[in-house]
């Protein structure tokens, strides 16, 4: 259902780089221009934009990198993740602009480019160049481009396939969402955490999501990451042939062991790959190649560099470029009239809402204990009602099921969790004011809480503030469903529409009640106040169908935006103290 | 993190030793082991040995299991332990490089060696490779399943290649520093870890499973002999000096012990 919703999106975007990237390609070739001399310019530019976080003399310890995952780079080591250059070369002085301009999605550092000058962009780089000495004199060898493999269901499929064999599951999982089995376990080259990025969510890529940003990413590798280069990953030079029987013979040679002939026919391929390897070994120790070993290289490489593509091509095929519309305005969750019959958690029913409201989370930094790495960004929820009762769909993100454990760091018990929270009273309208945004204030709040040992259990629980929430004493039959698959949640939830309880939510047709979410993903170490929060949202419960095409708009939109301001404000005004 | 504290002790201590000794070169402040200004290859006659035990100090510590997360069919098949402390007869102590830190000409490396590296059953083989500079390692994986070889350098360029299960044997590229050891791991697979020196001369030994090395071929003089354990940290900052006669044998043996965390 989601898949789909994300699909219509697709078509429009690929059709639309397509055509950017066929003006694109034509000026791809060219490796940009290059910085400045290092200047006092850039080091006063330097000391007052970056130093904070990436420390006066580069080493990413600035004053603010303490709280920041992913750290911020160490600039004396030359390690950069993101170049349009081959696996151990340095960036190019363009890559560098490119990433101080555009910044690095997903992570805290910011985009310059409305900040900053051109000229003032390019002192920078030559600035961080000076923090390393092997700059000096480089001229790294770029990942050639120029082979792009067009986009189509076909090329797709094939790079399906290789995203399974040569390996991208073990970290990015079998459908992509970072949820691999290698994971949980992944550290950078400083020691620090490092997670594989959610391949969905393209607007967090740190280098750009279009197919020859994920191409040269796996071409060239993600320096200092735990992402290595898969240019090594075919047998260059071998034809589809010759690397099938390769196969057959290694899967022999480990069962009942080869004959003579098959033992020479395998050392004769093997020959081969090495001659083809040697070249390209040659290439990385820099040595300069005859005109014929050349032309043999490239020959080799091509058809490994076609299989390259169908791989970028699917990685691209897996989600949307941009992050979807939080749920306000139009995009506002609505819970739809079934008079059919709600559906179960794997219903088919599910797909008749074809476009899922967007919840939008972050860190929770207002109280202590704050999450300021929130490892959860986003919940999204369908919805159906009849005349007896509601049903929810939750789905949200998490690269790891944690069951109850206790934290390495904190010695707290962690555990993945999710709390929907209503307002007992719903407000009468914009001015009337609503709970305070996280476990309310003296106007009480309404939550269901869901935890991942009882996934078949939603507990209803009633707060007046931080620290307040309590379990209530009468419990009303709510039904409720948790799976967990491929880094994903599920969370089916079914409540009647009104209950006896003056301590719950009444759902009623046509009213905006405000909702607001709450995830704790125990891996990343959420417990308590620490954890992922939203800001109110509203939703309400579409009119009965005789008048189906009823729309809210004007007041709806008002109330949300409105809100998701109020949040901004409030969490600054609280940072600020 | 064990890691990371014995390159910080072998690191403070080699400010001090490298300042002190004015070494040649730019990145000595992160290496644990001490190269020479310059090395001149040459032929020696009539050259002397220097061998020992390398003993660790104490109660054998408590050798830790290593938890298989990931492809148990293949890694689980045998039980696999934390190496960074691994003993052998008389508590002799595998895995240390013993060398010499000041010979500035003497033997080459032999001709035609080819150096490798295991990764059998999702672990490094050897945990300790010597590899001289301008050399190619062949990694090995005869698991058909994926491994990256992910090299924690400095000196030399970052390399972090993937090697799926149809890479039986994949060539990677020599270095032109001397450098390390440094640390080599599969983020694939968290547990595997293994350490590579790129050395610029060959008068570098690693201790077999009872803790024995052996340098051979030395030239007739009076050298600094230097040790790197894994888990016991490096002498550079007192290295110890011996004289090779003509023809002679030197025995050195060493007590290590843990360094503390
Ligand atoms: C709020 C903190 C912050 C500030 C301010 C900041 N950065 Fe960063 N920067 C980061 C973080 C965090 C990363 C690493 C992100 C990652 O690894 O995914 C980074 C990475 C980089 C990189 C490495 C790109 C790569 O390919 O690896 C460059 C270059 C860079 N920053 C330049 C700058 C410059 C120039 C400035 C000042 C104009 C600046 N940064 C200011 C946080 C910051
Ligand atoms: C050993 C684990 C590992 C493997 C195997 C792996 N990746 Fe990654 N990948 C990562 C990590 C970790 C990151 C996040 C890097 C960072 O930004 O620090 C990442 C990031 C990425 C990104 C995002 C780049 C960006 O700009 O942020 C893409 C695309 C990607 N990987 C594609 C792939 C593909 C395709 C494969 C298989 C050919 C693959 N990865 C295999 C660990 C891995
Ligand atoms: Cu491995």
């Amino acid at each position: 259902m989601e898949k789909q919703s994300y699909k219509n999106t697709l078509l429009i975007v690929i059709g639309n780089l397509i055509l950017l990237l066929a003006v694109f390609s034509i000026t791809a070739f060219a490796q940009g221009k290059t910085a400045p001399a290092a200047s006092e310019e850039g080091k006063a530019l330097y000391d007052d934009k970056c130093a904070h976080c990436h420390g006066i003399e580069g080493a990413g310890d600035g004053s603010a990198a303490e709280n920041l995952l992913p750290r911020p780079r160490d600039f004396t080591r030359g390690l950069y993740k993101i170049r349009s250059t081959e696996s151990g070369q340095l960036p190019t002085d363009q890559d560098l602009f490119d990433i101080i301009s555009n910044g690095m999605p997903g992570s805290s550092m910011p985009a310059w480019s409305e900040i900053l000058s051109e000229g003032e962009q390019w002192q920078l780089v030559a600035h961080i160049k000076a923090f390393y000495d092997g700059f000096e004199g480089a001229s790294p060898r770029l990942i050639d481009v120029s082979g792009k493999v067009p986009y189509s269901e076909e090329s797709i499929a094939q790079g399906k396939e290789f995203y399974t064999n040569l390996g991208c599951v073990d970290c990015h999982g079998v459908i992509g969402r970072g949820d691999g089995t290698s994971a949980p376990d992944l550290a950078d080259e400083w020691g620090f955490r490092s997670w594989p990025a959610n391949l969905w969510e393209q607007w967090n890529y740190r280098g750009g999501s279009t197919t020859e940003d994920i191409f040269k990413r796996f071409i060239g590798g993600i320096a200092g990451s735990p992402m290595p280069s898969f240019i090594s990953s075919f047998r260059l030079g071998l034809t589809d042939e010759e690397s099938a029987r390769m196969n057959d013979l290694e899967l022999k040679m480990d069962g009942d062991g080869l004959s003579d002939t098959e033992e020479e026919e395998y050392a004769a391929l093997e020959e081969k790959l090495f001659m083809f390897e040697d070249i390209m070994l040659n290439v990385e120790e820099g040595v300069e190649l005859t005109p014929e070993e050349q032309t043999k290289l490239d020959t080799a490489l091509e058809p490994i560099l076609e299989k390259s593509w169908h791989l970028a091509n699917y990685v691209k095929s897996l989600g949307p470029e941009e992050r979807p519309p939080a749920a306000v305005g139009d995009k506002v969750l609505r819970s739809q009239y079934r008079a059919e019959g709600l559906p179960g958690m794997n219903d088919e029913a599910w797909n008749e809402i074809q476009e899922v409201s967007y919840f939008p989370l972050v860190g929770q930094i207002v109280i202590d204990p704050r999450q300021f790495n929130p490892s959860i960004d986003s919940v999204t929820a369908k919805s159906f009602y009849n005349d007896n009762e509601i049903v929810f769909l939750f789905t949200w993100d998490d690269r790891t099921k944690t069951l109850p454990q206790t934290d390495d760091e904190t010695g707290e018990t962690v555990e993945d969790a999710l709390a929907i929270q209503f307002p007992v009273k719903i407000s009468e309208g914009p001015t009337d004011p609503k709970p305070y945004f996280i476990y309310g204030d003296s106007r009480p709040v309404y939550l269901w809480s869901w935890k991942v040992a009882e996934p078949s259990t939603v507990i209803e629980m009633n707060a007046k503030g931080i620290g307040t929430a309590t379990v209530q004493a009468d419990q009303a039959p709510i039904q409720a469903e948790g799976v967990y698959k491929d880094g994903q949640y599920q969370l089916w939830i079914k409540r009647s529409l009104t209950t006896e309880d003056r301590n719950d939510v009444q759902f009623a047709p046509g009213v905006f009640i405000p909702i607001a979410f709450s995830a704790w993903d125990g891996s990343n170490g959420d417990v308590k106040t620490k954890r992922a929060i939203s800001t109110w949202y509203t939703f309400v419960l579409d009119p009965v169908p005789s008048n189906k095409r009823f729309v809210y708009p004007p007041l709806v939109a008002l109330i949300s935006v409105g809100l998701l301001f109020g949040l901004r404000s409030s969490v600054r005004r609280r940072q600020n103290t | 993190m064990k890691t990371q504290v014995v390159t910080i002790l072998t690191l403070l201590i080699a400010c001090v030793y490298v300042t002190a000794a004015t070494a040649a070169g730019g990145d000595e402040a992160v290496e644990s082991l001490v190269f020479p200004a310059s090395y001149k290859a040459m032929s020696v006659s009539n050259g002397g040995t220097i061998s020992g035990t390398v003993t660790f100090d104490g109660a054998a510590p408590e050798i830790k299991k290593l938890e298989i997360t990931k492809d148990a069919q293949v890694c689980g098949k045998t039980d696999k332990f934390d190496e960074s402390i691994v003993l052998g007869e008389g508590n002799g102590l595998k895995n240390t490089i013993v060398y010499l830190m000041d010979i500035s000409s003497g033997a080459d490396f032999p001709s035609g060696a080819k150096y490798e590296m295991d990764q059998k059953g999702c672990q490094f083989d050897p945990h300790v490779r010597l590899l001289p500079i301008g050399q190619r390692l062949t990694m090995i994986n005869p698991d058909r399943i994926n491994h990256n070889v992910h090299i924690f350098s400095d000196a030399n360029p970052a390399f972090n290649k993937s090697q799926p299960g149809t890479r039986r044997k994949m060539n990677i590229k020599a270095v032109k520093k001397a450098e390390g050891p440094v640390s080599v791991k599969c983020d694939v697979h968290g547990w595997m870890n293994a350490w590579i020196a790129y050395i610029p001369h060959p008068y570098f030994a690693v201790t077999d499973e009872n803790g024995k090395y052996t340098l051979d071929n030395v030239p007739p003089g009076t050298y600094q002999l230097g040790y790197w354990q894994e888990a016991c940290g490096t002498n550079k900052d007192a290295p110890v000096s011996v004289t090779v006669e003509a023809g002679g044998t030197v025995t050195q043996d060493f007590t290590l012990a843990k360094m503390s965390k």
